[in-house]
């Protein structure tokens, strides 16, 4: 059984990382402990929570469920990659406006989920909006604020988007 | 939703955003996975007993301890000497104490019972190790099921103990007997409530920091009840208090379970100083379905007696509550078997109660205090029996509840358990209610067959009252003596002018930083932005009881009322100074201090705090007056007091699948004075949502032998956003008459309605099929079964 | 893996092995990466048959034209399957090797009748869909095997589908649920039926009581309902802490007449 270490080198949020991993250590253990970047949450470690929702090479993706060695070479965005400087992006300030969040410990996840959606699907309906959101769980909300947040956001983007 | 706007007299009733979002929102929340490791730290993973009743013979660690990166491999024979067994040891007649070790020593009492515990350089490592751990375990007889442990021959959970009842209770009001048996009708039923889990996202975790020159262990850890935690591990350790610091940190949910002291935190403290190293356990998801604290799992035998009129004349309940395999720090087992009986009178005015309550061991993890404790379930049962009434009689659900219910100008009403009722709105919560519903229209279109569009379709009211804010004398009454009752706050006004406020709270979503400040922002006129609200840290807050069953509003709402007042007086007098003018006729307004009716005549609080903290040319110390300017208040409210609300769910029922959906859902709320309405439809929207779960699909598991079944997100179902509909939510206000700024609490009453008003809601659709709602959760199959007659 | 043996594990998506291995269910020692064999991501038209790569995600099969023109059933089925995160990652491959009983793919696949491609060692094989679902969570490949190519059929122009199915609650994990696909001729009579259960047993079940049932019948209420209610006798659900048998039998009569009104309907799926 060889669990030697390996170089990973990856781009996350924009910045390189490279660090020396044993293989079975999961992409969620090495966002959080090896860069740091601990607002990506682990809520289940058997992917249906949805809190360590991440995105990996352009598609969202469950941290937990990927080995941060298949992330070797690739790009992925965290949530501490969304604001834009200073200033929350246009669906963290729906969450924000909308009291879309209690704990927070989901939210992360929900934000990762939410930017692939609202890219794919700029106009969603209530049903599709609740769809999307079924595949993370929150205790906290009730997820009527959520849908909310994403009914906010979505038509906030698509007024940006005809500017 | 809207911020405050300048030239608005109150911050308290507004929506303010939350000041947590920010960090939240960027991914900066720091969760107790998130606090720094300091060099060395080791991690902790716990062997877990596969077996639910089990002595251990022999614990075999020598292959665990060989393996790279392991440090320490522990049993519970190496930390008897330091941790003895714990428990809430109260005294109350028919309580039996059952104390709990940190680690088994010689017997295992459910699956989930820790055996020993690795600490490694990692936590794959550590879990590496446990695999490696062999225990010679000879297997005994279990029980899961709490009507299985009263039987004689049941096998003995703790065998110090003549039985498996570590707690009986019972009272029955004078007259009882003669009021019962002349009423016109009797109903029985037998109610079954599942065992549900807290499950909140983050899972529990510690990470204990030991510090080797004051010898001290700093514990952050995912704890609702930092100074109570404090309390029970220096207690338990046999150490002093200054040995030990909690801290609360961003906590990922508590919702009860996080209220209660854990083996993992005095292990992970306790080994800490052993060691001389930080030591840091964060558990996974089946451990947690295993071994964090369960809730529910009750059997109420309820007799109703009730008039012709559908007046009820006298209520008896018996109740059995499985307790689990131990007594938990600091409630106790009697939490549960009490709250029930205590709550099911509801807003109803019967002047006969007898009840009987007994908590039961079995072999599965211990039960305790989750949102509502038994008042969902109690109040699930009331209403049921008032539906079934109803129907009995030939008389609308609505009228029956009017001919019992205690009516606003009754208030304060005592009620049939001496439980005072304060002020409350229960006709006007359910009128409203019914106008947003369209009860009328709803009924119009009903049919006797229910069927709508292919599908059974029912409405279910309740009518539910929520204890709130329970101070001291409560919980002495209730024989609580590990819970102080009160709560404090720490104002005070820094040298630059802001305001930095600590309260005994600490926070697991319910937004205490934006609440409290704005609170205090109306006491002293000052912004909610110039306020900084802290908490959760034994060192840097006052002492207190901590946040659950819905106290934040009340004690900390309290607590930060009585310090603003002193802080107040302080900072008029040194206004006064400034301004050359007598402190009464000074007014806060706007983060300055001016003369009454003379706006140009002011000072701001920097130019305030400036002169009290002595950061001025001349002394601008007024006379008889000290340097500094903060001020320390505790609070405890006179008894508690009574939020109350009307639940109203439409729901339809899939006549080929038995799957229920909630298609509308209603609620008017009264929680006193509405701090800031945004948080408290949130905090029911989530209630709501955690009791549709429990109503319709949650349940822990356990098999015959105390084996858990339900120890996954795929086995364990919590509701999504496909489950639960958006609340039609209104306020109505009934400030209360007991509590300093009129505030209840407001974080169970979600709960609390919701079961009552969805099974009710499926009893009325399933009315058709003549089924009694008595057991939880009404799955679909369980639903089926009742259409398919199956159950007869 | 010929190398090692039953310590070795083809790691597709890890949408269904990497939960079993975070929880120490599954504790292979070594795991072979397939994600980054881009040679076995493809989609291929050929004559007759749409052809599968085992490493093509779930989501381009759902996002894929040719998929919704020429094999309408895995098109419906798609957006059942788990939650959009999980198809990103989630492949045809690794869904149909896993053999979850509840899976949507497995149900489709035996609908269509698709031609499974094993490959190891010593060359390909083909298994028939019908005995390559063996029992709960066992497939017929064997240890040193993998599903290397899944060959589905193409659907005629006259072909509907449909896919309906049911849990616990909703938007969480399926229990039952059917695949269906119709040919009616010109009079609307049904030429061929083909009815699939997953979640109604060890493996997906064809349902052919209902499909005899419909043969030669319109799409109507009583025909659906009496075809539905036949479908009972073609399954022999287990009993978990999820559903009764009996719940299960009584959801797949369910699923059947739900799937044949969505056909009848012209609905599609989300």
């Amino acid at each position: 059984m060889s669990t030697a270490r390996r170089e990973v080198r990856v781009t996350v949020n924009g910045r390189a990382y490279s660090r020396s991993v044993e293989p079975r250590m999961l992409l969620a253990d090495f966002v959080r402990h090896e860069c740091g970047l601990t607002g990506t949450h682990v809520g289940c470690a058997h992917g249906v929570c949805g809190a360590c929702t991440v995105v990996l090479d352009g598609v969202s993706a469950r941290s937990c469920l990927t080995f941060a060695i298949q992330a070797d070479g690739k790009e992925i965005t965290t949530v501490e990659g969304l604001a834009e400087g200073d200033s929350l992006n246009a669906l963290q300030q729906a969450f924000h406006e909308n009291h879309a969040l209690q704990c927070g410990y989901c939210t992360p996840g929900f934000l990762m989920s939410l930017t692939e959606f609202l890219r794919e699907t700029p106009d969603p309906d209530e049903a599709q909006i609740r769809e999307r959101l079924s595949g993370n769980l929150c205790r906290c909300t009730g997820y009527a604020n959520i849908v909310r947040a994403v009914q906010a956001a979505a038509q906030r983007l698509r007024e940006e988007g005809r500017t | 939703m809207s911020t405050h706007d300048e030239g608005s007299d109150t911050w308290v009733g507004k929506a303010v955003l939350r000041k947590e979002d920010q960090r939240l929102l960027r991914g900066f929340g720091t969760y107790v996975d998130d606090v720094p490791e300091p060099r060395g730290t080791l991690h902790l993973s716990m062997l877990r007993s596969p077996y639910a009743h089990a002595r251990v013979l022999s614990v075999d660690t020598s292959e665990a301890e060989s393996l790279d990166g392991v440090v320490a491999v522990v049993t519970g024979a190496d930390v008897a000497d330091l941790i003895p067994p714990f428990a809430a040891d109260y005294e109350r007649p028919g309580f039996k104490i059952s104390h709990r070790p940190a680690l088994a020593t010689d017997t295992v009492r459910f699956v989930g019972d820790g055996v020993a515990l690795v600490l490694a350089e990692n936590a794959y490592v550590a879990e590496d190790a446990i695999g490696l751990i062999y225990v010679e375990y000879v297997p005994l007889p279990a029980v899961a099921d709490v009507e299985e442990a009263l039987q004689p021959d049941a096998p003995r959970i703790h065998e110090d103990l003549e039985d498996n009842i570590l707690l009986t209770g019972g009272n029955k009001t004078d007259g009882f007997d003669a009021v019962f048996q002349s009423a016109d009708h009797v109903f029985r039923e037998r109610f079954r409530i599942n065992r549900v889990a807290g499950v909140a996202m983050e899972p529990r975790g510690c990470l204990a920091i030991y510090d080797k020159a004051e010898d001290a262990v700093t514990l952050w850890t995912g704890t609702q009840v930092p100074h109570m935690l404090r309390v029970g591990i220096a207690r338990y350790l046999g150490w002093s208090e200054s040995q030990v610091r909690v801290v609360a940190p961003d906590v990922g949910g508590g919702f009860g379970p996080k209220m209660y002291l854990y083996p993992e935190e005095l292990l992970a403290v306790a080994l800490a100083r052993q060691y001389r190293s930080p030591v840091k356990w964060i558990e996974d998801r089946l451990e947690d379905f295993l071994t964090t604290y369960h809730a529910r799992d009750h059997v109420y035998d309820v007799e109703v007696a009730f008039n012709d009129d559908g007046t009820v004349q006298a209520v008896n309940v018996d109740v059995l509550v499985n307790s689990g395999a131990y007594s938990n720090y600091p409630m106790g087992v009697g939490l549960e078997p009490f709250q029930g009986p205590l709550n099911m009178p509801g807003p109803y005015r019967f002047r006969q109660f007898a009840f009987t309550c007994k908590g039961i061991a079995t072999n599965t993890c211990s039960t305790g205090a989750f949102r509502g404790v038994s008042a969902p379930c109690v109040t699930m049962a009331m209403e049921g029996m008032m539906d079934r009434m109803a129907r009995h009689l030939g008389l609308d659900r609505v009228e029956i509840r009017r001919r019992n219910i205690i009516h606003s100008d009754e208030f304060p009403y005592l009620n049939v358990n001496n439980q005072r009722y304060d002020t409350g709105s229960y006709v006007e919560c359910l009128d409203r209610a019914l106008e947003m519903v369209d009860y009328e229209g709803y009924l119009a279109a009903q049919t006797p067959e229910r069927i709508i569009d292919g599908k059974y379709r029912g409405i279910g009211i309740a009518v539910v009252t929520e204890l709130t804010g329970q101070g001291a004398a409560r919980y002495k009454a209730r024989n609580l003596s590990d819970l102080p009752g009160f709560d404090g706050a720490h104002l005070a006004i820094e040298p630059n002018g802001q305001v930095i406020a600590s309260t005994s709270f600490s926070s697991q979503g319910q937004g205490h930083e934006t609440v409290f400040a704005q609170v205090i922002a109306d006491e002293l006129g000052v912004s909610v932005d110039d306020i900084t609200v802290r908490g959760g840290d034994t060192q840097n807050s006052p002492f207190g009881t901590g946040t659950f069953a819905s106290r934040g509003a009340v004690l900390g709402g309290g607590a930060v009322i009585r310090a603003s007042g002193d802080l107040r007086e302080k900072i008029k007098k040194f206004a006064a100074h400034l301004l050359e003018a007598s402190p009464d006729d000074i007014v806060l307004e706007g983060g300055h201090a001016h003369v009454q009716g003379v706006r140009e005549m002011r000072v701001s609080f920097y130019e305030i705090a400036r002169a009290a903290y002595g950061l001025t040319d001349s002394m601008q110390l007024p006379e008889g007056e000290d340097f500094g300017l903060e001020a320390l208040a505790t609070y405890d409210p006179p008894a508690s007091s009574i939020a109350n609300a009307c639940h109203i769910a439409c729901v339809a029922v899939d006549a080929a699948t038995g799957i229920v959906e909630v298609e509308r859902y209603i609620v008017v709320h009264d929680c006193g004075r509405v701090i800031n309405p945004l948080l408290v439809e949130s905090q029911v929207q989530g209630g709501v949502a955690q009791g549709l779960g429990q109503a319709l699909f949650e349940e822990v598991l356990y098999d015959a032998e105390g084996q858990l079944l339900s120890a996954t997100l795929m086995d364990y179902m919590v509701p999504t956003a496909c489950d639960v509909p958006t609340l039609e939510f209104e306020h109505i206000e009934s400030p209360s008459s007991d509590t300093l700024g009129g505030f209840k609490g407001a974080g169970e009453g979600g709960v609390i309605g919701s079961l009552p008003a969805i099974a009710c809601a499926v009893g009325d659709a399933l009315v058709p099929v003549g089924a009694n709602i008595n057991r939880l959760p009404l799955r679909p199959d369980t639903v089926l079964s009742l259409i398919e007659g199956a159950d007869g | 893996m010929a190398e090692h043996g039953i310590d070795a594990r083809p790691l597709a998506g890890g949408q269904s092995l990497v939960p079993l291995i975070n929880m120490r269910m599954a504790q292979p020692a070594v795991l072979v990466d397939l994600n980054r064999c881009s040679e076995l991501a493809y989609l291929r038209e050929e004559d007759g048959v749409l052809a599968c790569g085992p490493m093509i995600r779930q989501r381009e099969l759902e996002l894929s034209p040719l998929v919704r023109r020429h094999c309408p059933l895995i098109a419906e089925a798609m957006p059942h399957m788990g939650h959009a995160t999980i198809r990103n990652r989630g492949t045809a491959g690794g869904s149909l090797s896993h053999a979850d009983p509840s899976a949507e793919l497995p149900g489709v696949a035996l609908a269509m009748d698709a031609e499974m491609v094993a490959e190891g060692p010593n060359g390909r094989r083909n298994i028939p869909v019908a005995e390559f679902f063996f029992a709960e969570l066992t497939t017929a490949l064997a240890a040193d095997e993998v599903l290397r190519e899944i060959r589905f059929p193409k659907a005629n122009s006259h072909t509907v589908a449909a896919f309906a199915e049911v849990g616990s609650h909703f938007g969480g994990l399926a229990i039952v649920g059917v695949a269906a696909q119709v040919e009616r001729d010109t009079a609307g009579r049904c030429t061929k039926v083909v009815l699939a259960a997953t979640g109604a047993g060890e493996r997906p079940t064809r349902l052919p009581s209902a499909e005899s049932i419909l043969t030669g019948e319109a799409l109507e209420e009583r025909t659906i309902m009496a075809a539905a209610e036949a479908a009972a006798s073609d399954v022999d659900p287990l009993e978990d802490l999820h559903a009764s048998a009996h719940w299960r039998r009584r959801a797949a009569v369910a699923m059947v007449a739900q799937a044949l009104r969505q056909i009848a309907a012209g609905v599609h799926s989300r």
